[in-house]
This record gives C-alpha cells, structure tokens and sequence, in this order.
C-alpha cells in the first residue's frame, strides 16, 4: 500500500516537471532550475513557466483531482458504480450553468465557479431524487444521468448560438481544455476545490458507512440524508469549479476511481486522495502530451484523455483476473 | 426493556401499522412471529428509522429511543436489517470494523477496545479465519455471519435480527441459534424475526404473534402450544416431540 502511494506521488512530481519542461518552446532543465529557485526573473523561460506552464499545471492538477474524488463520493452517493461527473450530467449541469451565466452576467468570469456550482448541486440534487422516487435501478440513474446531459448539452448550443459574443470556444469547452489558465482565473475554484477536496477527506468514514447501503448505514447510526446531502454538495464543488475553467472533461471522474479501487480497494479513506493524486497527474499528463504531439497544434487535453483513457479501461474491464471486481 | 406504546408506523407515505403496543423484555429472547406481510420488519425496522413512527412512543429502559440522536440509537440497538441490496466489496474484517463506527469520535481512529471487540466478535462468530477475504466473494452463509459480526460490534445491549437465519444452511442455523442463547447469557435482550416456527418454539423465552398488522399474542412458548395460538393464526397442525435433550416440533 504504502509503495503504491509513494509512486502516485513521484508519478504527481514526474508529470509536474513533464508539464513545466515540455511544450511548443522545449525548455532545458537547468534553465527551469534556476527560474524555478529565483535566478534570471527577465528571461523569456521565467516569464513563460510563471504565466503560462505552472499556472496550467496547476489548473490540470486541480482538475484531475476534483473530478477524480467527485466520482468517488457520487459513486458512493449512489451506490453506483457507473456514477461520475460526467455520466450522470453534473458536468452538463455545470457547464449549462457557465453558458446561461456568461449569457446573462455579459461575460464576467468572477462568478463563473458559484454558477457552475449551483448547476451541477441542481442536476445531481435532481438525479438523486428522479432515482429515489422512482426507486430505480442503477441502470436507471445512468440512464436519466444521459437523458438529462443531453438535454442540458441541446442548451449549451442553443446558447452560444443565440449569442455568438460569448467568448468561448465551444468545442473546447465541451471536451475540456486548459488551454489560457492564468493564476487569477484559478484562485476562486482552485481555493474552493482545495477547501471541499479537505473536507471529503474528513468525511472519509462517513462516505464509507454510507455505501453499506441506506439500511444498514442507518442501523450504525448514520444520519444518511444529511451525509448524502453534504456529499452531494462537495462533490457539486468540485466538479463545478473545474468545469468552470477547464470545460466538461469527462472520463477522468469514471475511470480514475475505478483504476484506484483496483489498486486500493474499496476503502474511501484511501480512495479519495489516492484518486486525487492519480486523477492530477493524468490530467497533467494528458495536457502535456496533447501540447507535444502535434505541436505547434494543440489537442485539448479532454481528447487526449479519452484516446488513452478509453482504451485502458476497456482493458481493465476485460482483464477479470488479478484485479479487484468492481463494486457494485 | 424495550416497550412500544401506540405506536404508529409508516413505511414513506404509506401507514402500515396503527397503535401498536408491545413490549420486549430485558435479558431475554424474544421473537416476533407471523404470516408474511403482516408487519413484522416494519415493526422493527422503526428501530433504525427505515420506517417512521408517525405516532406513539418507543421506550428504551425507560427513556424516550426516538428522541436520542442517530449515532446514540446505534450504541443502544444494534439492529440488522433482513435485505442485502449491497454487498460491499470489503474485506471481512474492514466490514465488521465499520460495526465500531457509532462508537467513534470526530477523528474517527480506532481505539485499542475498538481493535479488541473486533477482534472477539470475529471469534465469536467463525469469521476470523475469513478476515482478508473480500465479502462478496464469499457464500451467502458466511457473508450472513459477517453482518452478523458487524452487529455485534457495535457493542449493545439490545440486538435486533430480522431473519437472522436466510441464507444459513442447517449447521450454520444450528450455530447461529447457539451464538443467540450465548448472547442472551451474557445479559444481552435478544430481538429475531424468525420464519422458522419451530425455532422460535425452542429458542425464545418469549412470542410476539403478529396477524393482519395488529399483535395477535403476546405469549411464552408453553402458552402458545396450550393454547393452540400458533396453530389457530398459521393455519397448520402441530405435533410436539421431547426426548431427553429437547423438544422437536413438527407443522404439518
């Protein structure tokens, strides 16, 4: 256990460098060392590493782990394995929200993150209760998740549409890209996805009880809809925020958790932060190999995630042997 | 001892049982017996908040139960639903771990007497040679003993099993019905809901007889055989076997 956290975390310092050291302008190690200890503040490496490549960094490695952990805890919400930001539409949500509120609000960025926070409170608040009136199934909730992701994706259109001064690069919103993060556009997000980020961790053991299921989570003593409430908000946080700099990213909310639970298992006390740290460094890693591959082209880090991710989790899915199976 | 008085419960919108009063005393095993459907896991499950009391008092030696707070219920009432919707991919020993979880404070770590009554209800319950392995790759009897531990864990006085003993085969129930008369040597009140009549015949000092949502007898076993109670409400004839060691029942 304590091995594999270890690589999560050289794994986290490893992409940081990757990240700060490549891109259209390769820049030598030695020449970040001395930026990065203070030396040559007037050359073009410190200007480019302090305004553009660590402030992307960090917006990917903010990314990664807020939507990484808010898969974990709507998995454990609802009792789903197939839950994630993405799946059940508080990635939709979120970015519904952003358009309607640059729609409204004439393009002022400041409250970006509290909209995108209330859209996707809205739409889990909303699919939790659709899957608890109709006491359905978790196919069900995966099924309303797309239903109601597709129908906020119809209002994400029909808003840049109607207004095309909305400064926003469509598609690169809707599959996630950090391209133009700066440290002022991330210190509301950052600062609330960091906040929300602790607070799961405190509610840990809670988070575990609660995927007993409902009966036996209140036989010990849980007061299940308050927890599920709570996780439900701090999950809507850290989706939200992320949505509101880096686009609708999918995938790394599905298949970072369950790539952590094989590792892992299925204790939440290690589940949330080893997925926040493996959920970072991917979203980094992705970044910086989209800025590489086709350079001076950039793929968005969202298509990159799904090229790679996709396939591995196929290949996890049908590789039964060795590892854990997926929890329900 | 745990007495309802008048109490009304419902299950979401939908009243299931009116004024319902009955009582459960301290030290001894009582089981709530009746046809299917008639009320038997609502009755019980209001003890958890599953099902809501919308009326009526539930009192625990004496105290208001619905008035304590959630985590103070679970250190009184260790109560363990009869469904399995879920079945965690956890290792045994993590499972039963989680019974501690009432007891723990904000930090949430283990004390050593948390470590320790894991340790001997496992022993308890024959889990412990299963500790590393993950619940739901074990059988259903196994698994049923785990949540069993679990229950036990939590350390209280009053336990409450609803149908304790699904998915047990014939050893595993035989087991199970020792670990309940050991329980109930070591102070505890025991709570079952059994189906198994002949059971609850040998096992209980006490028969809760439900019919038609409404408690049709309160009665010892010795009562209920001389008054032909169960034998009236379930509709069956009853033959009554003794030899040296017990008495056997047989339903026909």
């Amino acid at each position: 256990m304590r091995k594999k956290i270890l690589l999560l975390v050289l794994l986290l310092i490893l992409c940081f460098f990757a990240g700060v050291l490549l891109g259209s302008v390769p820049l030598s190690p030695l020449s970040v060392l001395r930026c990065l200890t203070g030396y040559d503040k007037d050359s073009t490496a410190y200007v480019l590493i302090y305004t553009v490549r660590i402030p992307r960094a960090a917006g990917a490695y903010l990314a990664g782990m807020g939507l990484a952990t808010s898969g974990v805890l709507l998995q454990y919400v609802m009792n789903n394995s197939l839950a994630s930001p993405n799946t059940i539409g508080v990635n939709s949500g979120a970015g519904f929200a952003v358009m309607l509120a640059l729609f409204l609000g004439n393009g002022q960025v400041s409250r970006l993150p509290a909209a995108a926070f209330l859209g996707a409170l809205v739409t889990s608040l909303a699919i939790f209760g659709l899957a608890y009136m109709a006491d359905s199934s978790r196919t069900t909730i995966i099924l309303a998740g797309i239903t109601v992701s597709s129908f906020l994706n119809a209002g994400i259109n029909t808003i840049k549409i109607l207004d095309t001064d909305i400064s926003v690069n469509l598609t690169s919103f809707m599959i996630g890209s950090l391209s133009g993060i700066t440290f002022d556009k991330l210190k509301i997000p950052g600062t609330a996805i960091l906040t929300a980020f602790l607070i799961t961790l405190l509610f840990a053991r809670s988070v575990n009880v609660l995927g007993l299921g409902d009966d036996i989570a209140r036989s010990l003593g849980l007061n299940v809809p308050v927890v599920r409430l709570v996780v439900l908000i701090l999950s809507s946080v850290l989706a939200g925020c992320v949505v509101s700099y880096a686009g609708m990213l999918s995938f790394v909310g599905l298949i970072v958790p369950h790539i952590c639970r094989r590792l892992f298992g299925n204790d939440a006390r290690y589940l949330l932060p080893c997925s926040a740290l493996l959920g970072a460094s991917f979203v980094l890693g992705c970044d910086t190999l989209g800025r590489m591959l086709f350079a001076p082209f950039e793929l968005p880090a969202g298509v990159l995630m799904s090229f790679i991710g996709g396939p591995f989790f196929l290949y996890l899915l049908l590789k039964k042997k060795g590892g854990r199976r997926i929890n329900a | 001892m745990l007495e309802f008085c008048d109490v009304s419960i419902s299950c979401g919108a939908t009243p299931i049982l009116g004024d319902i009063s009955v009582c459960f005393e301290k030290g001894a095993v009582t089981t709530v017996i009746g046809p299917n459907g008639c009320g038997k896991t609502t009755l019980l499950q209001c003890l958890n908040g599953s099902s809501k009391v919308t009326s009526g008092t539930i009192l625990l030696d004496g105290t208001d139960y619905l008035a304590m707070p959630f985590k103070e219920r679970a250190r009184c009432i260790s109560f363990l639903p009869q469904v399995r919707t879920i079945i965690p991919a956890l290792p045994v020993k993590t499972l039963v771990e989680h019974g501690r979880f009432p007891h723990l404070g904000f930090s949430r770590k283990k004390s050593e007497k948390d470590i320790a009554i894991v340790n001997d209800v496992m022993n308890f319950t024959h889990v412990d040679a299963y500790a590393a392995q993950y619940a739901d790759t074990l059988s259903g009897g196994i698994r049923q003993r785990a949540f069993f531990a679990m229950a036990l864990a939590q350390d209280c006085d009053y336990i409450v099993l609803d149908e304790p003993a699904t998915y047990l085969d014939l050893k595993g129930q035989r087991e199970l019905t020792e670990m309940i008369l050991q329980l109930k040597n070591q102070g505890k009140t025991v709570i079952l809901v059994l189906h198994d009549l002949g059971q609850a015949l040998r096992i209980s000092d006490m028969l809760v007889i439900m019919q038609d949502r409404k408690i049709a007898a309160t009665a010892t076993p010795k009562e209920c055989l001389r008054q032909h109670i169960i034998e009236d409400i379930f509709d069956v004839r009853l033959k009554e076997f003794s030899d040296g060691e017990g008495c056997y029942y047989f339903f026909y």
